[in-house]
């Protein structure tokens, strides 16, 4: 029973010896549970490489994935734009789904509306939803753009973006000038990212695929960032900041960082900052288009390539060291602006805590799951730090990552006996982290369970998790964080290194057993 | 401030519906009223479930995430396979927390995703011949599961699939039950028919496997239904049951078995929890087995012992003494938490927008705590729901059936609550806005919160919320300083 | 014909239910109500009828039955 002055949550109430018993009797009475030998065989049997081997010729399927469903990324690639409410066509769960989703990892609201297609959408076509509901969302939301993507619902019957809100402003339903960009976005291709790539060029076709005459490369002396699906706020600012400590002039194309980040003052601003029309009007006249992301913005990069004519420079994301050297002196190349003592200052300071840090990280093994860029890039940055990635899982690379990923790993010792995972998911990696330990997995929330799983075992077998990606729910404000350029590379490593030395304390704590390497300085 | 009057309140629904277009007004002014407790039916006052407008923003999700999420993902011993595309079985994976105890991906699978990640070529092509491999693949990797359910995303019905002669075929070939489940998320116009599918489903493909098998039954057995066990819900409700002399020989859905949904027909009385979500299936055991059901609350200790007493109505003396005997065990606990929480909290008027049961059942628990319920609706309910809501709300309070984005924010900018209880994707909005808020579907990663231990952790979490220091800081002191002033001289 | 089940509110009054639409509503009226000939056409609070085959009363509700729709409220 709950005291007054001790009033406990479910951790530790259930503990109390109550709650044992009623769970225990349940348990024993009416669960009708296997033998507990039975459940720890079958634990200990999942652990093994013959398990291993068994999962891995999974061909139907999927447990535990990593990757989510394209109109996720739209949604995002949306909320980068100026005063632009993201709207999805299609079952209305979707959004639902999406908006909590965004909700748990930013902790901030997110404005989305569906247009709730029903039973009678999926025999005749969701036009009437659409003609209603793009109305509806201007009066109540007063937006400045719309964003059109689409459930799977909506593509499996077909139903075309196009003519649906072409018919919208003839019925004039929406006035015909409203900025209505669309993408499909399938669900069953691709990913999340495959979403953003697609939700993009659909927002830079809509403005700048017929207004082309008279722009040309170069007229405005910017140049256009592209950052992808990027969930890390910082990233976005440590863009902005080495642009201006550079003075490069830049656009960056969905900048979310704002709406993603409005204070607490008393109000609730469902619109803040991004990407104006008018700096995406003019993005064509910039002088080049920096992708960060590159491996999920195919059709980006086409239609950059084949409308804007930008010869879109090809980089790796500026994540580590050497990728945020080659990054900058690209940028110092097109734009003619020469690298700041500033970035020099703050490169040294990176390499100043690589130095003083190796020695904690240098060998130690990583296994990494996520989206197809940030694995490489951190894959990347592991190995500059002397550490080994040994196992690089990623749900939605393809067969271009795998090779892109094989050639960096193979450039170096420490990645050469790196393995690669496109398409596989976190039960494959479960088996990994049991049958090829590795010292540490990053990757995002989901890992916990599988940390868990490796600590069932045993404590000798447990993989701690570092929390590096997207989603992260079970944390607070790491999407604050910043992963790349010099500044994300000095976040990551401190995160590296502490999760090292607070595994080593955790392992030498034993009063009268581990009193050695217990230390103070480290 | 004070409550508004009725006029005042119907004004405000007027004036909130002026943005809408005409059509749009039309429909959304059915769903928004002024309470009147001398209405005998909601319908007269106030129209639900019905689809959506295009375009609002409302919060409701699909059938999917009826089933899916609420009935069947918490059934602990099955794999409950997302069939079609990746997004929704991720979406819903572990967010719910309905608590369960087992060796996760052994003999236990609730906080998993079993998906089957259907590409282009399965739309294209079908998704039958996956589904019956998936599932081959599942026994094979995971042999301790009691059985699969295959929980339709949108697709399956559209592309014409027959999961269900793929699940009697998978069934006979590795013997355990396989259910499918036609949750699509276009049918319906919530989660609200996703429930109902659910039920349906259960009713066909569970409930009868056991009907001609003995039973070792008592006389007081009872089933609890329509309890998820968020924060561990179910097991403050149980152990309570237990204590007044009940056997629970089962408990749905959340940390349930499949065993424990086969012997529920053995039940004496069916204890419904969340009403709508589970009532199809305590009709249809009450026609085909002739087991009475009840609904119950067990909110705040007044609701609970009113329900702990009702409960016992239907059995004999040694149940009625022992339903007093709970009731007088947690007295003194009881009053001690109001004691302590009252004075804080006392007068402090609260709006909630949920789903289920809680826009009615939580009311008791917050006037317990002398709190007042000013504005409640629901996210899917149906007339029944309302009907049932009319007499527990005060005279000209707020009521809002689907409400959207729009009217939500205007509704609190008006009505200035103290405190609002609803999701997660209202919760940032209002702390924004610096309004206290609590999650009151996920109870705000605490819980539990039925029963009397439960009721204590409520009242702690509505103090810390509404009293926590954090809301003051909302304006920079050198902005407002004649307002920092005054709040200063009143600390 | 659809499936749907009668059941008695607490008050004591008809229930309709119609599973297929989730439509729940207050039967106002039954045209035969009588232990020996139960059903035909009924009422429902939100204007819809619908028949059901008249027969004996049934001996406990809750009962699930066919029944024709006649006219659909809405």
């Amino acid at each position: 029973m709950q005291q007054v002055d001790n009033i406990k949550p479910c951790y530790p109430l259930f503990r109390d010896d109550d709650y044992k018993e009623s769970l225990g009797n349940k348990k024993e009475q009416f669960e009708e549970s296997h033998p507990a030998d039975k459940i720890q065989e079958t634990f200990i049997w999942t652990t093994t490489a013959e398990y291993r081997d068994l999962n891995f010729k999974r061909e139907a399927l999927t447990v535990n994935p990593a990757k989510a469903c394209q109109p996720l990324g739209a949604v995002l690639c949306a909320l980068g734009f100026e005063k632009t409410l993201p709207y999805v066509h299609g079952s209305q769960g979707c959004v639902a789904y999406f908006r909590t989703y965004f909700n748990r990892h930013f902790k901030e609201p997110i404005s989305c509306v569906s247009d709730s297609m029903t039973e009678d959408a999926a025999v005749f076509g969701g036009q009437k939803n659409m003609i209603d509901g793009l109305e509806n969302a201007r009066a109540l939301y007063k937006p400045d753009m719309i964003a059109v993507s689409t459930t799977c619902m909506a593509e499996v019957i077909g139903d075309d973006l196009n003519a649906f809100i072409l018919n919208t402003k003839k019925a004039g339903n929406i006035p015909n000038e409203f900025p209505t960009p669309y993408a499909h976005t399938p669900s069953f291709v691709g990913s999340h990212v495959t979403g953003w790539d697609n939700m993009f060029e659909g927002v830079m076709r809509y403005f700048t695929l017929n207004t082309m005459e008279g722009k040309a490369p170069g007229q405005n002396g910017k140049i256009n960032i592209v950052p992808g699906f990027e969930t890390y706020l910082g990233n976005y600012r440590v863009m902005h900041r080495m642009l201006d400590e550079m003075g490069v002039a830049h656009t960056m194309l969905s900048d979310p960082t704002e709406v993603l980040d409005t204070p607490a003052d008393g109000q609730f601003r469902m619109y803040a900052g991004g990407t104006t029309q008018d700096e995406v009007k003019d993005a064509p006249n910039a002088t080049n288009t920096f992708l960060l992301q590159p491996l999920q913005l195919d059709k980006t990069r086409k239609y950059v390539e084949g409308t804007w004519h930008h010869e879109v420079p090809k980089l790796n994301i500026p994540m580590g060291l050497e990728w945020t050297d080659e990054w900058l002196m690209k940028v110092s190349e097109v734009t003619g602006k020469a690298i700041p003592a500033s970035l020099v200052k703050e490169r040294g300071r990176l390499v100043d805590m690589i130095t003083d840090s190796h020695t904690w990280l240098h060998g130690k093994k990583f296994g990494l799951y996520g989206d197809p860029d940030f694995v490489m890039g951190m894959a990347k940055f592991l190995t500059e730090l002397g550490a080994e990635p040994t196992h690089i899982l990623c749900n939605n690379g393809s067969k271009k990552w795998n090779k892109a990923m094989r050639a960096v790993m193979d450039e170096t010792p420490y990645g050469k006996d790196a393995k690669l995972y496109p398409g596989a998911d976190l039960w494959h990696f479960r088996s990994l982290m049991f049958t090829e330990k590795p010292d540490f997995m990053i990757g995002n929330s989901y890992g916990k369970f599988i940390q868990r799983d490796t600590l069932h075992k045993g404590p000798e077998f447990e993989v701690p998790l570092i929390r590096i990606g997207f989603p992260i729910f079970d944390r607070h404000h790491l999407h604050r964080a910043t992963t790349l350029g010099y500044e994300g590379a000095m976040q990551m490593l401190t995160t590296l290194v502490n999760a090292v030395l607070e595994k080593l304390d955790e392992d030498t704590r034993g009063m009268g057993t581990t009193d050695y390497n217990y230390d103070l300085v480290r | 401030m004070s409550a508004l009057t009725r006029e005042e309140t119907e004004a405000l629904i007027q004036e909130v519906l002026e943005v809408y277009p005409e059509k749009a007004r039309k429909d959304r002014e059915k769903h928004l009223a002024v309470n009147d407790q001398s209405i005998e039916q909601s319908k007269k006052c106030i129209t639900s479930n019905r689809k959506s407008l295009p375009g609002v923003m409302t919060v409701r999700g699909c059938a999917y995430a009826g089933s899916k999420g609420v009935v069947w993902g918490p059934i602990k011993d099955m794999i409950h396979i997302s069939h079609g595309p990746v997004g929704c079985g991720q979406y819903s994976r572990a967010g719910r927390r309905n608590y369960y105890v087992g060796t996760t991906g052994i003999n236990t699978f609730g906080t998993m995703n079993f998906t089957s990640d259907f590409q282009e070529k399965d739309i294209v092509f079908g998704g039958d011949k996956k589904l019956a491999k998936l599932i081959t693949e599942i026994e094979l990797l995971f042999p301790l599961n009691k059985g699969i359910s295959v929980q339709s995303e949108c697709p399956i019905g559209l592309i014409g699939d027959d999961i269900e002669a793929v699940s009697k075929k998978a069934a006979k070939e590795i013997d355990k039950p396989v259910v499918p489940v036609r949750c699509e998320g276009f049918r319906g116009v919530s989660q609200s028919l996703g429930h109902h599918i659910a039920n349906d489903a259960i009713r066909d493909w569970v409930l009868p496997r056991r009907d001609t098998q003995e039973f070792a039954g008592t006389p007081y057995d009872v089933a609890v239904i329509g309890d998820y066990n968020i924060g561990g819900d179910a097991w403050s409700s149980r152990i309570l049951l237990e204590e007044m002399g009940l056997r629970v020989i089962a408990q749905w859905s959340g940390d349930g078995t499949i065993a424990e949904m086969e012997m529920t027909p053995n039940a004496k009385l069916n204890l419904i929890h969340c009403y709508r979500s589970m009532n199809y299936i305590a009709r249809h055991m009450e026609e085909k087995y002739s087991i009475p059901w009840m609904e119950y609350n067990f909110f705040g200790p007044t609701k609970v012992a009113e329900s702990l007493r009702a409960i016992a109505a239907h059995f004999d003396d040694k149940i009625k003494e022992g339903a007093e005997r709970v009731i007088a065990k947690y007295q003194a606990m009881m009053d001690e938490i109001i004691a302590k929480y009252k004075p804080r909290l006392q007068g402090k008027r609260v709006m909630l927008y949920v789903g289920g049961l809680r826009p009615r059942h939580v009311i008791g628990a917050y006037e317990d705590l002398g709190m007042e319920v000013v504005g409640t609706g629901y996210e899917f309910g149906h007339n029944d729901d309302y009907d049932r809501t009319i007499k527990d709300m005060g005279n000209a309070t707020l009521i809002y059936d689907d409400v959207t984005g729009f009217e939500f924010e205007e509704f609190v900018k008006r009505v200035k609550p103290d405190l609002i209880g609803s999701g997660i994707k209202e919760k940032y909005i209002f702390q924004k806005m610096g309004v206290p808020f609590r999650q009151m579907h996920s109870w705000d990663y605490s819980g539990p919160y039925h029963g009397y231990d439960g009721f204590a952790i409520f009242a702690r979490d509505m103090d810390m919320t509404i009293n926590n220091p954090c809301w003051g800081k909302m304006i920079a002191p050198w902005l407002k300083p004649a307002e920092a002033e005054t709040l200063k001289a009143a600390a | 014909m659809a499936n749907i089940m009668i059941q008695r509110s607490a008050k004591g009054d008809y229930v309709f239910y119609l599973p297929k639409r989730d439509l729940e509503d207050a039967i106002v009226s039954m045209e035969f109500d009588t232990p020996e000939k139960w059903g035909g056409e009924i009422r429902l609070n939100n204007g819809g009828s619908y028949y059901i085959e008249p027969q004996k009363a049934p001996a406990k509700l809750p009962i699930s039955l066919r029944a024709r729709r006649l006219d659909a409220a809405e």
